[in-house]
C-alpha cells in the first residue's frame, strides 16, 4: 500500500542532510539533496545505481565533504574531517567499496585504532586474535579465524569482518552501503538481528540494498532516491510503486521488445566439459541472434566464466568451440582474433575497461590497431572517420573524439566499450553487468542496443546484477551456483522470482532443516 | 515476520565442519620474507665459516666477528629507515646524500669533551630528521612521487655534504669510535639490538599501524581514519634520522669524513631492504629482515673474498645473487600461499 | 586550437620555456652564452642525456624504470673501444656488437620483469652491477692492453664531423627525436606503450600483448644507453670507468621535467628532450656564472623540485 510522504521533522533527526550537492568531475551525483534518519529506526535508502545513494553515505560518513549544503547531528551543524572526525562524532560506516587491508590480520582489521595496549602503551599484537575472537563471538561469529589475513578470507567474510568492525565501536549513527551484496540469506539474517538490536538501544540505522524483500523486512522507513535527489520519504509503499519511482518511468517500457531467435540459428559460442575451480561440470551453447542470460548470486564463478572464456586467464578446464570449431583461446587477442570475434566488456569500466586518461578514439579503436594499420603505422584518416562512424551511430555524447573518456558520464563511458567491439565486429559479446552505475537514460539505450546487435545476429552472453534485466532481456537465463549450473530457465518459466529462487534454494533449504 | 533474532543470532561457515589452521601456519606465511632472510643468512654464515676454516685452520674469531659487524653497522641502519619509507609504498633514494651529509658534519664537528660530542652527535641527528623531514612534506602534503622527490633531494644533499667537507677529511676522536664501534669486541650488536627494540615498538605503536595500513592500500587506510600527509611525514622523517645514525658510525668506523662515502648506500640499503622480505610495493615486511639483509650483503663480500673471486667482479656476483634471491624468493613464497590454500 | 592546450602539452612548453629562458639568463650573465658555437656544444652534450632518456622514457611511459644505464653506457663504451681497437675497418662490427650486447641486457631486463616478475628497480640494479662486474673484471678494470684505444676516426666523426654548420651527433640526436616521437604518437607500437602505461590490465583486455611489448620497451632502453655509450667514446676519444654514473640521474630527471609521468601514461618524448636541454643548459649557466660543485648540485635539486611542485603533482581522488 502506499502512502503519501512522511513529514520528516528534523529537529528530531539524529542525523540530516540538508540541500547537499555533489559533483565528481563533469557527473553531478547528488543535486541539493536533504535526508534524515532518527534515532532508533531503520531507515533504507533506495533508488537506482547511479541515483547518489552512496556519494549520501560517504558524505554522512565523513568520507567526501559535499560541494554545498550542510549537515546536522542531533539539530546543530556538523563538519566533518574526514572518517575519523566522522567516528568521534559516533557515525560508524560501512562503505560500499570494502576497505580491508589484504595484508594485515582478520584481527588488525577489526581492531585498528583500538588495539589493547600494554602499560607502557605499545599494542599487544599477541592478544590481538583473542581480543578479536572474543568480539566476533559476541557478535555470533564464530567461522571466521582471526588469525588469516584479510586477503585470504572469502568475499562473505570480508564484508562481515566490516560490519563487525564498526559494529563493536558501538556508534550511534550505522551507515551501511550495500551491506547484503555478498552475504547469502543466513548471513543476512545474521545481519538483520544486528541490526534491530542496535536500532532498538537507540541507534539510527541507514541502509542501502537492491533487495526488495530485505528493504521491506527490517526498514521503518525507506527514503527513494533518483537522480541525485530524494523523491519522497515514506512509511509503507508496495514495490511496483517504488520501481517506478525509482525509475522514473513506467517499468514495462524500459525493456524493449526481444526479437525471437530464428529457429536455424547456428550454435556460434560453446563450451563443454567446462569448470570452474574444479566444481562440477559447465557446459552450454549459444546461438546467433541470441542473448543467453547467467543469473545467481555474486560471487558464485560468473567472473571466472566471462574472463575465462575471453582468455584472462584461459578456463583452465573445457572445450570451447566458436563458430562450430573447436578453438584454443589462452589470451584476449586469440579470443578478439578467433573466427567470430569474442569481446568482452569487463565487470569494472574503470579499472578493466577503459584507459580512462586516452581519449575516445584511442580506446575505441585499441583492439582494431593491427587492421588500422599499414606497416604498424595507424592510418589516421581511416581512424578518426571510423571512431566518428561508431560515436554517431551510438549517440555517444562527448564534445569530440579526442575528448578523455574518463571527462564522459558513466552511460557514455559504456557506449564507448560497447562502442569498441562493433568497431571490432565481433560477433560474440560477453557483457558483464553492463548497466551498473549507469542512468535510467542510458540504461534504456543500452538494452535497445543489446536487442538490435541480437537482431542483428551476434550472439550475446550476459551477466547481470539486476535479475530484472535478466528476466526482461535474455531469450534464456542459466542460474549458477558454486561454479555450476543449477537452473536453466526459459520464457514462460523465466522471471526474476524464478531466478532468486534457483540461486538461493540450497542456502533455504539448509534453513529450512 | 522476520525471524527472532535468537534464532540467528549466530553464523557459521556452510558446511559443519570448518577447520582452521595451526597458528603456526599463520605465523609460517605471514613472515615467510624474514624468515627466508633469516635463513639465508645462516646459510651464508655456514658457508663463510666453512670456507675460513678451511683457508684459515681455525674458527672466524673475535676480530672477524668485530669487524664484520662495524662494518655493517651503516647499512644495517641506513636499512631500517629504508624499510620504513619503504613500507609506506614509498622509496628514499637520498639515502645516500643524507649519510654524506651527516657524515661530514661528524667528521667536521666531532671533538673535545663528552658533552660536546653528545650535543654534536645529537645535533647531527636532528640534521637528518630534517632531511627527512624535507623529504617527506614534499611526498605527502605536496603529493609528488617518492622517486623523484628523493632524486632531487639526493643531489641537493650531496651538495651540502660537499659544501661541508670538500676535501676526505676531518677527523673523529678515539673516544667516540670507542663508543660506537669498539674495535676489540662486537659492542656495536648492543645498537643494533637497541634498533631491533625500536622497530619493534614502532610495529606496536598508533603509527607504525598507520605506517603498515598506507602501504596496504592508500584509500582504504583512509577510510578507516588514517592522516596519510602525517603518517608519510614522520615515516619519512624518522628514515632521515636512520641516515644519521648511519652516517656517525660510518665516520667512527672511518675515524674520518668523506662527503662522497655514503653514495653506495642508496642502492645497497635498497638491497637489504629487498634482501630482507620487505615488499617494494608497501605494507608487508620487517626492519628485522632487512637488518638480516644488511648483513647478508656483507657475508657475500666475506664469502667472494676467501673464494678467490677477483674482487672486479664482486658487483657481478652481487647483482646475481639479488635476481637469484628475488626470484627464489617469490617462488617459494608462493608454493607456500598454495599450500595453505 | 587553444582546446589542445592540455595540461600535457602545457608541461612540454613549460619544458621547453625552461631551456629557452636559461638560455636567456645565460646569455645576460655571460655575453656569448647564447652565441651559436655555444649552443650547439651544449646541445651536443645535451644529445648524450637525451638519447638516454628515450629510452628511459620508454620504459617510464610504462610505469618502469631503468637503473641498469651507467653500466650498460659505460660497458658499451669499453665495449666499442677493444672491439674496434681503433680502427676503421672493425668498427660496423664493433658497433653492432655494442648494440647487440645493449639489446641483450634490455632482454633480460625485460624478461625478468615480465616472466619472473622482479621489480624493475630491483632488476634494472641488479642488472647495473651484474654488467658493472662484467665489464670490469673482463677489462682487468681498464688495464687490458685494448683498453686504452680510441675511438674508430668514423665513429668520431659521427659526434663531431660538421654538416650545414651543426655536428653530425646533434644531426643524429634529431633523427632519433623525429623517429621516437613519430614512433610514441602513431604507430600501434606507440599506442600499445602509452595503454599500457595507463592501466595494463585494460590494456590486456583490449587484445594488447602487454608482455611483448614490455619486453621490447626494455631492449628499447638498453639499445639506447649503448648508442649513447658508443657517441661518448666518439666525443671523448677513450672509454674511461665511471662514465656512465652521471647519466642515470640526468636521464630520468630530464624525462620526469619533460611533463612524462613517472607513473606511466603521460607525456612523451620531446617533453624528455626539452628536459634535457634544460638541464645541460642549467649546468652550463652554474659553470658560467663559476659556481661550485656543491652550488651545481644543490641548485640542480632545487630547480628539479621547483618545476615538479609547479606541474608534477598528483590528482587527489
Amino acid at each position: 500500500m502506499s502512502a503519501a510522504p512522511a513529514a520528516t521533522p528534523e529537529a528530531a533527526a539524529a542525523i540530516a542532510a540538508q540541500a547537499v550537492s555533489k559533483a565528481f568531475g563533469g557527473v553531478q551525483a547528488l543535486r541539493t539533496a536533504s535526508f534524515a534518519a532518527r534515532g532508533g529506526e531503520v531507515h533504507a535508502l533506495v533508488g537506482e545505481n547511479g541515483a547518489g545513494k552512496s556519494t549520501l553515505i560517504k558524505i554522512l560518513g565523513g568520507r567526501i565533504p559535499p560541494d554545498a549544503g550542510s549537515l546536522l547531528l542531533d539539530g546543530r551543524p556538523l563538519r566533518l574531517a574526514g572518517t575519523a572526525d566522522a567516528a568521534r562524532h559516533g557515525i560508524g560506516t560501512v562503505f560500499q567499496e570494502l576497505t580491508l587491508l589484504p595484508w594485515m590480520s582478520v584481527a588488525e582489521n577489526l581492531l585498528i585504532g583500538r588495539e589493547p595496549r600494554s602499560p607502557v602503551g605499545l599494542i599487544r599484537r599477541s592478544a590481538l586474535p583473542d581480543e578479536a575472537e572474543a568480539l566476533l563471538a559476541g557478535l555470533g561469529i564464530h567461522h571466521i579465524d582471526p588469525r588469516a589475513l584479510a586477503a585470504e578470507v572469502s568475499l562473505a567474510e570480508r564484508q562481515i569482518i566490516e560490519i563487525a568492525r564498526v559494529i563493536i565501536r558501538r556508534p550511534r549513527i550505522l551507515l551501511l552501503d550495500e551491506p547484503t551484496s555478498s552475504l547469502v540469506e543466513r548471513e543476512v539474517a545474521w545481519l538483520f538481528a544486528r541490526i534491530r538490536e542496535l536500532s532498538a538501544a537507540g541507534t539510527a540505522v541507514v541502509f542501502t540494498s537492491h533487495r526488495w524483500n530485505e528493504i521491506t523486512s527490517i526498514a521503518d522507513r525507506i527514503t527513494i532516491f533518483r537522480n541525485g535527489a530524494e523523491v519522497g520519504t515514506y512509511t509503507e509503499i508496495a514495490e511496483d510503486e517504488a520501481i517506478t519511482l525509482m525509475a522514473g518511468r513506467r517499468v514495462e517500457a524500459l525493456y524493449p521488445a526481444l526479437p525471437p531467435v530464428p529457429a536455424n540459428a547456428p550454435p556460434v559460442l560453446e563450451l563443454a566439459e567446462g569448470s570452474l575451480n574444479g566444481a562440477g561440470e559447465l557446459g552450454f551453447s549459444l546461438a546467433a541472434g541470441e542473448i543467453l542470460g547467467i543469473g545467481g548470486l555474486a560471487g558464485q564463478g560468473h567472473r571466472e566464466l566471462f574472463l575465462g572464456l575471453f582468455g584472462a586467464p584461459p578456463l583452465r578446464h573445457g572445450r570451447i568451440r566458436v563458430g562450430g570449431r573447436v578453438m584454443r583461446i589462452s589470451s584476449p587477442a586469440d579470443a578478439i582474433h578467433a573466427g567470430l570475434g569474442i569481446a568482452l566488456v569487463p565487470e569494472d569500466r574503470k579499472s578493466e575497461g577503459l584507459l580512462l586518461p586516452l581519449s575516445v578514439r584511442d580506446n575505441l579503436t585499441l583492439p582494431i590497431l593491427a587492421r588500422l594499420s599499414r606497416l604498424g603505422v595507424i592510418r589516421g584518416a581511416a581512424e578518426r572517420r571510423m571512431s566518428r562512424e561508431i560515436i554517431s551511430r551510438l549517440g555517444v555524447v562527448t564534445p569530440s573524439a579526442a575528448q578523455p573518456v574518463g571527462a564522459l558520464s558513466g552511460g557514455n563511458q559504456q557506449k564507448v566499450l560497447l562502442g569498441r567491439w562493433l568497431l571490432a565486429d565481433s560477433r560474440i559479446l560477453l557483457l558483464y553487468d553492463v548497466t551498473r552505475g549507469v542512468d535510467v537514460a542510458t540504461k534504456h539505450e543500452i538494452y535497445e542496443l543489446m536487442t538490435r546487435l541480437a537482431g542483428e545476429g551476434r550472439a550475446i552472453l550476459f551477466y547481470s546484477s539486476d535479475t530484472e534485466e535478466l528476466a526482461h532481456l535474455c531469450h534464456r537465463v542459466l542460474v549458477l551456483r558454486g561454479g555450476r549450473i543449477v537452473a536453466t530457465l526459459t520464457p514462460p518459466a523465466l522471471d526474476a522470482e524464478a531466478i532468486v529462487a534457483a540461486a538461493m534454494r540450497e542456502a533455504e533449504r539448509a534453513d529450512a532443516a | 515476520m522476520p525471524p527472532e533474532s535468537s534464532t540467528v543470532s549466530d553464523i557459521r561457515a556452510s558446511g559443519a565442519h570448518h577447520s582452521r589452521r595451526p597458528r603456526a601456519t599463520h605465523v609460517v606465511g605471514q613472515n615467510i620474507g624474514l624468515i627466508l632472510a633469516a635463513a639465508i643468512l645462516l646459510l651464508s654464515i655456514i658457508i663463510f665459516v666453512g670456507m675460513f676454516a678451511i683457508q684459515q685452520n681455525r674458527l672466524p674469531g673475535n676480530f672477524e666477528i668485530t669487524s664484520t659487524v662495524n662494518n655493517t653497522m651503516p647499512l644495517a641502519l641506513a636499512a631500517i629507515g629504508q624499510t620504513i619509507v619503504v613500507l609506506t609504498r614509498g622509496i628514499d633514494l637520498s639515502v645516500g646524500g643524507v649519510i654524506d651529509l651527516t657524515n661530514a658534519l661528524a667528521a667536521i664537528y666531532l671533538a673535545g669533551s663528552v658533552a660536546h660530542m653528545v650535543l654534536v652527535a645529537v645535533l647531527v641527528v636532528l640534521v637528518g630528521a630534517v632531511a627527512g623531514l624535507i623529504n617527506g612534506l614534499l611526498v605527502g602534503l605536496g603529493r609528488l612521487q617518492p622517486i623523484v622527490v628523493t632524486l632531487a633531494t639526493l643531489s641537493i644533499f650531496q651538495g651540502l655534504a660537499i659544501r661541508v667537507l670538500p676535501q676526505p677529511g676531518g677527523t673523529v676522536p678515539d673516544g667516540f669510535t670507542a663508543f660506537l664501534v669498539n674495535t676489540n669486541a662486537p659492542f656495536a650488536l648492543f645498537f643494533l639490538v637497541l634498533a631491533a627494540l625500536g622497530w619493534m615498538a614502532l610495529r606496536r605503536s598508533r603509527l607504525g599501524v598507520d605506517i603498515f595500513a598506507i602501504g596496504n592500500d592508500e584509500p582504504a587506510a583512509i577510510a578507516h581514519g588514517v592522516n596519510v600527509v602525517r603518517t608519510k611525514v614522520l615515516a619519512y622523517t624518522i628514515g632521515g634520522m636512520l641516515y644519521a645514525l648511519a652516517g656517525l658510525f660510518l665516520a667512527a668506523n672511518a675515524t674520518s669524513g668523506d662527503a662522497t662515502s655514503g653514495n653506495v648506500y642508496t642502492l645497497t640499503s635498497i638491497v637489504a631492504t629487498v634482501l630482507g622480505g620487505v615488499s617494494l610495493f608497501g605494507g608487508r615486511g620487517s626492519a628485522v629482515g632487512s637488518i638480516c639483509g644488511a648483513f647478508i650483503t656483507t657475508m657475500i663480500v666475506n664469502i667472494l673474498f676467501y673464494a678467490h673471486i677477483n674482487p672486479l667482479y664482486q658487483s657481478f656476483y652481487e647483482g646475481l645473487f639479488l635476481v637469484i634471491a628475488v626470484v627464489l624468493g617469490a617462488a617459494i613464497g608462493h608454493l607456500v600461499r598454495r599450500g595453505r590454500a | 586550437m587553444l582546446a589542445r592546450l592540455t595540461p600535457d602539452v602545457l608541461r612540454i612548453l613549460a619544458a621547453y620555456g625552461a631551456a629557452v629562458a636559461l638560455f636567456v639568463i645565460g646569455a645576460l650573465v655571460h655575453p656569448g652564452f647564447a652565441s651559436f658555437p655555444s649552443v650547439t656544444s651544449i646541445l651536443l652534450v645535451a644529445s648524450f642525456v637525451g638519447l638516454v632518456a628515450a629510452g628511459q622514457c620508454f620504459v617510464i611511459l610504462i610505469g618502469g624504470i631503468d637503473l641498469s644505464v651507467p653500466w650498460v653506457l659505460n660497458a658499451a663504451a669499453i665495449l666499442l673501444a677493444t672491439a674496434s681497437l681503433g680502427q676503421n675497418a672493425r668498427a660496423f662490427y664493433a658497433i653492432a656488437l655494442t648494440l647487440g650486447m645493449g639489446a641483450l641486457v634490455g632482454l633480460v631486463n625485460g624478461i625478468f620483469v615480465v616472466w619472473f616478475a622482479v621489480p624493475a628497480v630491483v632488476m634494472t640494479l641488479a642488472m647495473n652491477g651484474v654488467v658493472e662486474g662484467l665489464a670490469l673484471g673482463l677489462s682487468g678494470g681498464m688495464t687490458c692492453a685494448a683498453c686504452a684505444s680510441y675511438a674508430p676516426p668514423v665513429v668520431a666523426a659521427a659526434v663531431h664531423g660538421v654538416f650545414l654548420g651543426i655536428p653530425a651527433a646533434l644531426w643524429l640526436w634529431l633523427i632519433v627525436v623525429l623517429i621516437v616521437s613519430f614512433v610514441l604518437a602513431f604507430t600501434r607500437f606507440g599506442r600499445a606503450t602509452y595503454a599500457i602505461g595507463n592501466n595494463a590490465r585494460a590494456a590486456f583486455l583490449a587484445g594488447v600483448n602487454v608482455n611483448l611489448t614490455t619486453v621490447f620497451l626494455y631492449v628499447l632502453s638498453g639499445l639506447f644507453s649503448a648508442l649513447a655509450g658508443i657517441l661518448l667514446v666518439g666525443f671523448g676519444g677513450q672509454a674511461s670507468l665511471g662514465m656512465g654514473d652521471p647519466y642515470l640521474f640526468q636521464s630520468i630527471a630530464a624525462v620526469v621535467i619533460g611533463g612524462v609521468s613517472i607513473l606511466g601514461g603521460r607525456g612523451n618524448y620531446l617533453g624528455a628532450a626539452a628536459g634535457a636541454v634544460s638541464l645541460t643548459a642549467l649546468v652550463s649557466v652554474l659553470l658560467a656564472l663559476n659556481m661550485p660543485e656543491y652550488g651545481r648540485s644543490i641548485i640542480y635539486g632545487v630547480v628539479i623540485l621547483a618545476l615538479l611542485l609547479l606541474y608534477g603533482r598528483e590528482q587527489r581522488e
